[in-house]
């Protein structure tokens, strides 16, 4: 697939650039979030599949990179954006997400180290599905006005992981069960939650951010 | 004033204390009584003349006004007698009475200089004093003459009494004899108390007449007092001043010190973070095609090599600018030498004796120094830099021994201290230790910059 990356670190930028070369995508780079907002929206450009890029770039070194994704979707809602951030805040991602969750993700910086994990977000992302990093997840968890004592504790890891985004599969991979008991932790959650049983993973994520009130903030 | 008492008493003390019974006996009598001849004696022979000048200048001047050239020597020739006469009084009594103020100067013209010298008070008071003076010791003299002569011409007569002389008369009884004894003893303490009354007298008339006059005396009081408010209102002004510039320099250090967090905070997450998670995407994606591409594998493990040792030199960097070890270990001195060894600008350094200055104020002329030669090597494009530092006893601003810092260049100059830059926070940190900083920067002049530290910090 074609990536854009806006990292203002060259080391990263060679770096990340390099992995997904080796992975067989054709990658841009750029420095500031200017540059690649301007690559972007040049007349005649087609839009890549994927758009990396981190918050804190130059001038200011402070969110033009977040603020450049959330410009970028509100003129292409279908362009897939991957944050990367130093530091995850549920407020940025509030933000982030406030038109849409569809092809967005909200990870943690540090988590590009581990490369499995982040190609793994690249192509859900890419694949149009959703991202958030298990530090806003658990952020949002604390911060939910909705009691979860009624969940069990395993039910709670599964809540957890389905705000990340995960499948089904990815949450039975993770917490080492079979699909059939992932399945039936989904179904006993959705309904102690009052949410409607829905096989599509995405319209899922969407149900489960939009009850937990990751745009609280917002309002 | 507060000389009043104990001379009273130690000057009459059968009139002022329980002295009463030893009056006859006492020392306090006999030098009474010297006093009061010395004192009528130096009344009659100076204070007599010195009235009689005084008061005939005084009645020449409706004569054509002679008296007003006559009147300043005589009224001076007043205020020495008055002189004199204190000087004796402390010699025979002890009792100190304080000379008035200094006479008056006049004005830029003659006729109140001429007035003034006419009116002086003090010369009219010793003047007054002579008159009352001579008058006094007159008639306590004659009192006590008289009753020391009636004393002892009783003992006489008693004694003629008792012996049985032959034309005894007829008050020759023994109640006779004991009437004439008890006569005698009253006459002798009438003598010994007026002694010492006329010494009392004459030191009170000199502390009236010789010392400061009350209207003097209050002014004098009156200036004491606001000479002391104008000292504790500019106390009060000054320690204002020092709690304002606390409370800004207070506000400056923990500016400068929140700068240094954010400067640390950029540095470990522009530095030392992005490095290693570089670091790890690289090995990571060693790891993904060693198999595939055992080449490209060993080309990004090499990668990843080089870039564990340039996140090291960068953590060592950072651990120096947070506070270097060569400070701790070796003192400023050596710092200051690995400081200009690491400069790409050639750096001359002039240090030594600087081991009187305090941990604190070396810390803070390190950073200077450090600051400095980063911007003599970013901006000022200069061939040579010198730094010099030393202890001196003195610094600029007064109040002991400071270290002082200069950094000069030969570069282009126009430096600054924008808000936010590296040289405005070490102003805040030098100003949080009572130190000056002082900044010359013409343009194409080259920079000086001059530091001084008070040792103590």
């Amino acid at each position: 697939m074609r990536i854009v990356i806006a990292e203002d670190s060259v080391l990263l930028l060679d770096g990340l650039t390099r992995l997904l070369q080796s992975e067989g995508h054709e990658v841009t780079g750029h420095r500031t979030a200017e540059e690649m907002v301007a690559a972007l929206t040049a007349p005649g450009v087609p839009l890549p599949d994927l758009l990396v890029t981190d918050v804190r770039m130059p001038p200011s070194h402070t969110d033009e990179g977040l603020r450049a994704a959330v410009h970028l979707r509100s003129l292409h809602p279908d362009l897939a954006v991957l944050v990367l951030s130093q530091y995850v805040e549920q407020r940025y991602a509030a933000e982030l997400f406030a038109a849409g969750t569809r092809g967005l993700g909200y990870v943690l910086k540090d988590r590009v180290a581990d490369v499995d994990e982040f190609l793994d977000a690249v192509g859900r992302v890419e694949g149009g599905g959703t991202v958030l990093d298990p530090e806003v997840v658990s952020q949002v968890l604390a911060r939910s006005r909705h009691d979860l004592a009624d969940l069990t504790p395993r039910e709670r890891d599964v809540l957890a992981l389905m705000a990340e985004g995960r499948s089904n599969t990815a949450i039975a991979d993770r917490l080492v069960v079979g699909p059939a008991a992932v399945e039936k932790h989904v179904t006993n959650i959705l309904s102690k939650l009052g949410l409607p049983p829905d096989a599509d993973a995405h319209r899922r994520v969407l149900a489960v951010l939009r009850w937990l009130d990751l745009n609280g903030d917002l309002r | 004033m507060t000389s009043t008492e104990p001379a009273t008493g130690r000057v009459a003390p059968a009139l002022t204390t329980s002295g009463f019974l030893r009056a006859p006996f006492a020392p306090a009598t006999y030098h009474g009584v010297a006093q009061v001849v010395v004192g009528w004696l130096w009344a009659l022979t100076a204070g007599l003349p010195v009235m009689i000048v005084v008061v005939t200048a005084a009645a020449l001047v409706p004569v054509l006004g002679l008296g007003l050239l006559v009147l300043p020597p005589a009224l001076a020739l007043a205020r020495a007698f008055g002189g004199a006469e204190r000087a004796r009084l402390a010699a025979q009594t002890g009792a100190v009475v304080p000379a008035p103020a200094r006479r008056r100067p006049g004005g830029p013209h003659w006729v109140t200089r001429l007035w003034a010298a006419s009116s002086d008070p003090v010369g009219w008071r010793a003047t007054a004093y002579a008159v009352v003076a001579l008058l006094l010791t007159s008639v306590y003299l004659v009192f006590v003459v008289a009753m020391a002569a009636g004393a002892v011409g009783g003992v006489v007569l008693a004694a003629r009494f008792l012996l049985g002389g032959g034309d005894a008369g007829p008050l020759a009884t023994a109640a006779g004899t004991i009437l004439l004894l008890v006569a005698v003893v009253v006459a002798l303490w009438l003598a010994a108390c007026c002694a010492q009354a006329g010494t009392l007298t004459i030191v009170r008339l000199a502390r009236t007449l010789l010392g400061p006059s009350a209207a003097a005396q209050a002014r004098a009081a009156q200036a004491l007092a606001e000479s002391e408010a104008r000292v504790a209102e500019s106390a009060a002004a000054a320690a204002t001043e020092r709690a304002d510039v606390l409370s800004e320099t207070r506000a400056a250090a923990l500016e400068a010190a929140d700068t240094e967090r954010r400067r640390i905070e950029r540095d470990l997450h522009d530095g030392a973070q992005q490095r290693l998670v570089a670091l790890g995407v690289t090995l990571g994606t060693a790891r993904r095609v060693a198999e595939r591409e055992p080449a490209a594998a060993v080309d990004a493990l090499e990668q990843a090599h080089g870039e564990v040792k340039e996140t090291l030199a960068e953590l060592r960097d950072l651990v120096r600018g947070i506070h270097p070890a060569v400070l701790s270990d070796r003192g400023l001195d050596a710092a200051l030498s690995a400081l200009a060894a690491r400069s790409p600008v050639p750096v001359r350094v002039e240090a030594s004796g600087l081991e009187a200055a305090g941990t604190t104020a070396q810390a803070a002329a390190y950073f200077v120094v450090a600051e400095a030669l980063t911007n003599v090597a970013k901006h000022a494009g200069a061939s040579v830099a010198h730094v010099r530092a030393a202890v001196v006893p003195e610094g600029a601003a007064g109040s002991g021994p400071v270290l002082r810092v200069e950094v000069t260049d030969d570069g282009r100059g126009g430096a600054g201290t924008a808000p936010g830059g590296g040289l405005a926070g070490l102003r805040g940190r030098v100003a949080a230790l009572d130190g000056t900083f002082d900044l010359t920067s013409p343009a194409d002049a080259g920079t000086r910059l001059i530091v001084e530290l008070p040792c103590a910090s």
